[in-house]
C-alpha cells in the first residue's frame, strides 16, 4: 500500500510519502514525480517519515529522474527516511547522487 | 452349454397357433360329421373351447414377441399394422361372401364341412385381428406410461384371460353374468382408452395418415363384428366360436380405443402446428445449450441462434450486429435480406424515435428487447434483441417483419430465452479459448524458465585453494537474479553476483544482457574497478529508463591469497574471517549500474583487497534473502545471517549454503513465500 499527499511549503512542493513502495505502485510515485516536473516545479521535497519499505523498482523511479533534476535545475531533496529505508538508498549508492536529509528542519535550511 | 434357441420362441408360437387352429377345425368337423351322421363323435364340447383357448393364447405369445422385437416402432407404423391386419381379415371374409354368391343355390353352397371350413377361418382372422390390435394399443396406451396405467393394463389382461375361461361357467349363453362381465371388460376398456398421450407427436402429416389407418380400423372392426353376429343362429355350425365374452369385449376395446384415437386426432389437427413449433424450440433450446463443444465455435452458436429465433418469431428477415475489439460493428448472418436493405434498415433504426436510449449508442447499452416500428416499403416491425455477457453488450440481433407489430410477448419470451443461453454458449467458448491462450503463455514462460535456468552456471569455476556453492530462486517463472564464475588464469577466478531491479520477464531480459557484458568484458582481464565502469557504460545503452543492476565481483587471487572486490550498489557481502572466529560485511562504497550513465560513474567506483586465510568464507547474496519476511513482517536482516554465518562457519561451502537457505526458509515459515528472487553463493577458502 502507498499513499501520496501533495502539499505547497516554503516554496517547496511536499510529496508525503505512505506505506511501501513496490513494483506494483511504484508506477503511482512515478506519475506523481513526473506530474510536478511537467507542471514546472523547480524545488521538490519527497516527505519520507512514512516510508516504511521501498524496493528496487521504487528506487528506480527515483534514480530515473536523476538527469532530468540536474538537466531542469530542479531542487529535489528527501527527508526523514527510516534507518532501514535509509540504508536502502546507501547501500545502492543513491546517498551520493541524491539530497537526502534525515529531518524537515535541516532539509529545509540548508 | 446348451443354448437356448430364444428367437425361436416366436415362431414357434406362431407354429403352435396354426397346429391348435387345425386341431380345432379338425375336432369340430369331426364332430360336424357326427352330428349330420347322428354318431355320437365323442367329443365333448369344452374340447373345443379349450383348443379355442390356446389358440387365442397362442397368437397372443405370437404377437407379443414380434411386436417387442420391433420395439423401435413407430405410433404410425403400428396403427397401420392393426390396419392392414384388419383389411385383410375383411379382404378374406370378403372373398368368403364373394364366393357364395358366385355359387348361389347350388349344392357345393349348402355343403355344411365347406362353411365350417369358411367359419373357422373367418374366427381365426378376426382373432388374429383383434388380438394383434389389443397389443398394438398396449403399445401406444403405455406410451409415456405412469403406474396408474400399468395398473390398469395388467388388470385389463387379467380380466381378459378370466373372460377367456369364463365359457367354462356360463355355457355360453347369454344370461345376465354375461352381461355383467361385458360391461366390466367394455367399463376397463373404456378407462384405458383415455391414454392418447402419443397422439401430439405426430406431426400434421402424420396426423392425417393416422386419421385414414385409424378409420380403416373402424370399418374392419365394424364389419368384421357385423359378420360374425351373422353366424350366431345359423344351425349348421355346431359350436359358436365368436359369440365369445373375451371377442365380444376385445371388439369393444379394439373399437372404442381406435373411436378416441380418430377423434382426439381430428380435433388436435388445428393445433398441431402449435405443438410442432414448441418441439422445434424446445430442441433449438437444447440445441444451443449442446452447443459448448470442442469443435464448435463462437460463429457457430450464433448461426444455431439465428435459426431459433427466426423460426420462433417467424421473422421475415434478420441479420446480427457483433462489437468488435476496436468498437466498430460487424454485421455478419444477413438472414433473407440483402446488404442494401440491411444498410437502409439500420439507418431507419438507429433514428427512429421509439428507440430508447441513445441513437448513437448503435449497440444500445440497455439490454432490454424491444420491438419498434419502421417506416420502410417492405417492412413494418422490428425487433431489437442485444446479446450481452455480464451485463456487457456484445452485439444485437435485429429481426423484421412485414407487418406492423409483428411479434408477440410469447415470441418475445422465447427469443430471450434463446438469447440468454447462447450469451453463455458465447461466453464459454470466449473463456475456454482464453484458457487456452493462457496455457499457451504458461508454457512460453516454463521455456523461458528453462532458458533462464540455463544461463546460470553448472559448474562453478575453483581450484583445490577453496570450494564453492551456489543457490538460486526466482519468486515468479522467471527472475533477475544472476551469479557467475570466471577462471581467469590457474590462480585467478573472478565471481560475480548480482541483481536486476524488479522480478519477473523484465528481470529476466536484463539478466541475460549482465550475463553477456559479464562473460565479453571479463575476458579483457580488467580490474574490478574497470570491469564495474565498462559494465555500467555498456548497460547505459541497455536498460530502460528506471532499471539498474547492482553487482558484486571477487577477484581471488589464490597464489597470494588475496581477494580484490568491488561493489555497484550490490547488497555488501559478509566475509568470515577464522583468525578472529567473526563474521562481518565488506565495508565498500558503490553505486549501482545504469543509475549515472556517463563518465561521472567512474567517481563512484571504489575497489579493495583483501587478504584470506584458510577457513576464511565468503557470502555472497541478493537483497531479496534479508529482505525475505515472516509472518509477523519482521525481515531476516543482516545479523541475523551475519551471526548463523558464525554458528556454521566450520562446515563446507555447500552444508554452509544449506544450512542459511534452509534457516532463512524456516524464519519465513513452512507455506511463507518469499516474494523476491533470492540468490546466494558461498565461498570457502583451504
Amino acid at each position: 500500500m502507498l499513499n501520496i499527499k501533495g502539499l505547497e511549503e516554503n516554496g517547496y512542493h511536499v510529496l508525503i510519502l505512505q506505506g511501501e513502495v513496490d513494483a506494483s505502485n511504484s508506477v503511482l510515485l512515478d506519475e506523481s514525480i513526473q506530474k510536478l516536473i511537467a507542471d514546472g516545479n523547480k524545488a521538490i521535497l519527497i516527505d519520507g517519515q512514512g516510508l516504511e519499505y521501498i524496493s528496487s523498482a521504487g528506487l528506480g523511479v527515483f534514480m530515473s529522474y536523476l538527469e532530468d533534476f540536474q538537466e531542469k535545475n530542479i531542487d529535489f531533496r528527501i527527508f526523514g527516511l527510516s534507518e532501514k529505508v535509509f540504508e536502502v538508498f546507501k547501500i545502492l549508492g543513491l546517498n551520493q547522487l541524491m539530497a537526502i536529509f534525515p529531518d524537515k528542519q535541516t532539509a529545509l535550511s540548508d | 452349454m446348451i443354448k437356448l434357441p430364444q428367437f425361436n420362441f416366436g415362431k414357434l408360437s406362431l407354429l403352435l397357433a396354426i397346429l391348435v387352429w387345425l386341431a380345432l377345425l379338425f375336432v369340430d368337423l369331426v364332430r360336424l360329421f357326427g352330428i349330420l351322421n347322428e354318431i355320437d363323435s365323442g367329443i365333448a364340447i369344452e374340447f373345443t373351447w379349450i383348443l379355442e383357448i390356446l389358440f387365442f393364447l397362442m397368437v397372443y405369445v405370437f404377437y407379443s414377441y414380434s411386436i417387442s422385437k420391433n420395439s423401435k416402432n413407430e405410433f404410425l407404423n403400428l396403427i397401420w399394422r392393426a390396419a392392414s391386419t384388419g383389411l385383410f381379415a375383411v379382404a378374406v371374409s370378403l372373398f368368403i361372401f364373394l364366393f357364395y354368391g358366385s355359387l348361389g343355390e347350388s349344392r357345393l353352397a349348402q355343403e355344411p364341412f365347406l362353411r365350417n371350413l369358411f367359419y373357422h377361418i373367418n374366427f381365426a382372422l378376426t382373432s388374429i385381428f383383434l388380438i394383434s390390435s389389443a397389443l398394438l394399443w398396449k403399445h401406444l396406451i403405455l406410451y409415456q406410461k405412469s403406474k396408474r396405467v400399468v395398473k390398469q393394463w395388467q388388470a385389463y389382461e387379467f380380466a381378459m384371460l378370466g373372460a377367456m375361461f369364463f365359457i367354462f361357467f356360463n355355457q355360453n349363453t347369454f344370461d345376465y353374468s354375461f352381461l355383467f362381465g361385458l360391461v366390466l371388460l367394455v367399463g376397463l376398456g373404456l378407462v384405458l382408452s383415455g391414454n392418447l398421450k402419443w397422439i401430439p407427436y405426430l406431426t400434421f402429416k402424420e396426423k392425417w395418415k393416422s386419421l385414414l389407418f385409424l378409420f380403416i380400423i373402424l370399418i374392419s372392426c365394424g364389419f368384421l363384428f357385423i359378420q360374425i353376429q351373422g353366424y350366431t343362429n345359423k344351425l349348421i355350425y355346431p359350436v359358436n366360436l365368436t359369440d365369445n365374452l373375451f371377442l365380444i369385449s376385445l371388439f369393444a376395446f379394439i373399437f372404442s380405443y381406435a373411436l378416441f384415437s380418430f377423434l382426439v386426432t381430428l380435433f388436435n389437427l388445428p393445433t398441431s402446428s402449435v405443438f410442432e413449433q414448441k418441439l422445434t424450440e424446445a430442441i433449438s433450446f437444447q440445441r444451443l445449450s449442446q452447443s459448448i463443444k470442442a469443435d464448435e465455435n463462437e460463429e457457430q452458436v450464433l448461426d444455431i441462434l439465428m435459426d431459433s429465433c427466426m423460426s420462433a418469431s417467424y421473422a421475415d428477415g434478420a441479420w446480427l450486429e457483433m462489437e468488435r475489439e476496436d468498437q466498430s460493428v460487424d454485421f455478419q448472418f444477413e438472414r433473407f435480406i440483402d446488404s442494401k436493405t440491411r444498410e437502409e434498415l439500420s439507418a431507419l433504426i438507429n433514428t427512429s424515435k421509439s428507440l430508447v436510449g441513445k441513437p448513437n449508442e448503435n449497440l444500445a447499452k440497455n439490454i432490454n428487447i424491444q420491438e419498434i416500428r419502421i417506416d420502410h416499403p417492405r417492412f413494418e416491425s422490428a425487433l431489437l434483441v442485444p446479446l450481452s455477457i455480464n451485463k456487457i453488450p456484445i452485439g444485437r440481433i435485429i429481426m423484421i417483419k412485414e407487418v406492423k407489430d409483428g411479434f408477440n410477448n410469447e415470441m418475445i419470451n422465447i427469443v430471450s430465452t434463446f438469447v440468454s443461453q447462447a450469451c453463455i454458449s458465447v461466453e464459454n467458448h470466449r473463456l475456454l479459448n482464453q484458457a487456452i491462450l493462457n496455457e499457451r503463455y504458461q508454457e512460453e514462460l516454463k521455456i523461458a524458465q528453462r532458458v533462464q535456468k540455463a544461463l546460470l552456471p553448472t559448474k562453478l569455476d575453483h581450484n583445490d585453494s577453496f570450494d564453492i556453492s551456489a543457490y538460486s530462486n526466482a519468486a515468479d517463472e522467471v527472475g533477475g537474479d544472476y551469479y557467475d564464475t570466471f577462471k581467469l588464469d590457474e590462480d585467478r577466478y573472478v565471481l560475480i553476483i548480482g541483481d536486476v531491479s524488479g522480478k519477473g520477464t523484465s528481470a529476466a531480459f536484463h539478466m541475460a544482457q549482465m550475463k553477456g557484458i559479464f562473460q565479453s568484458l571479463i575476458q579483457l582481464n580488467l580490474s574490478p574497478t574497470d570491469f564495474l565502469i565498462k559494465a555500467n557504460s555498456a548497460l547505459s545503452k541497455c536498460l530502460v529508463r528506471n532499471h539498474f543492476i547492482t553487482v558484486s565481483i571477487f577477484l581471488i587471487n589464490t597464489e597470494r591469497k588475496t581477494f580484490c572486490h568491488a561493489r555497484a550498489g550490490h547488497v555488501p557481502s559478509l566475509h568470515f574471517s577464522s583468525s578472529a572466529s567473526k563474521s562481518d560485511y565488506l565495508g565498500i562504497e558503490g553505486l549501482g549500474l545504469g543509475i549515472l550513465r556517463n563518465k561521472l560513474y567512474e567517481n563512484h567506483v571504489e575497489e579493495k583487497t583483501f587478504t584470506y586465510r584458510a577457513g576464511d568464507i565468503l557470502v555472497l547474496f541478493t537483497d531479496g534473502v534479508i529482505e525475505a519476511k515472516n509472518h509477523q513482517g519482521k525481515q531476516f536482516g543482516f545479523e541475523r545471517l551475519r551471526s548463523l554465518l558464525e554458528v556454521y562457519n566450520e562446515h563446507n561451502s555447500k552444508e554452509i549454503q544449506t544450512s542459511l537457505i534452509d534457516s532463512l526458509h524456516h524464519f519465513v515459515g513452512g507455506d511463507g513465500k518469499i516474494d523476491d528472487d533470492y540468490s546466494m553463493m558461498v565461498v570457502k577458502f583451504n
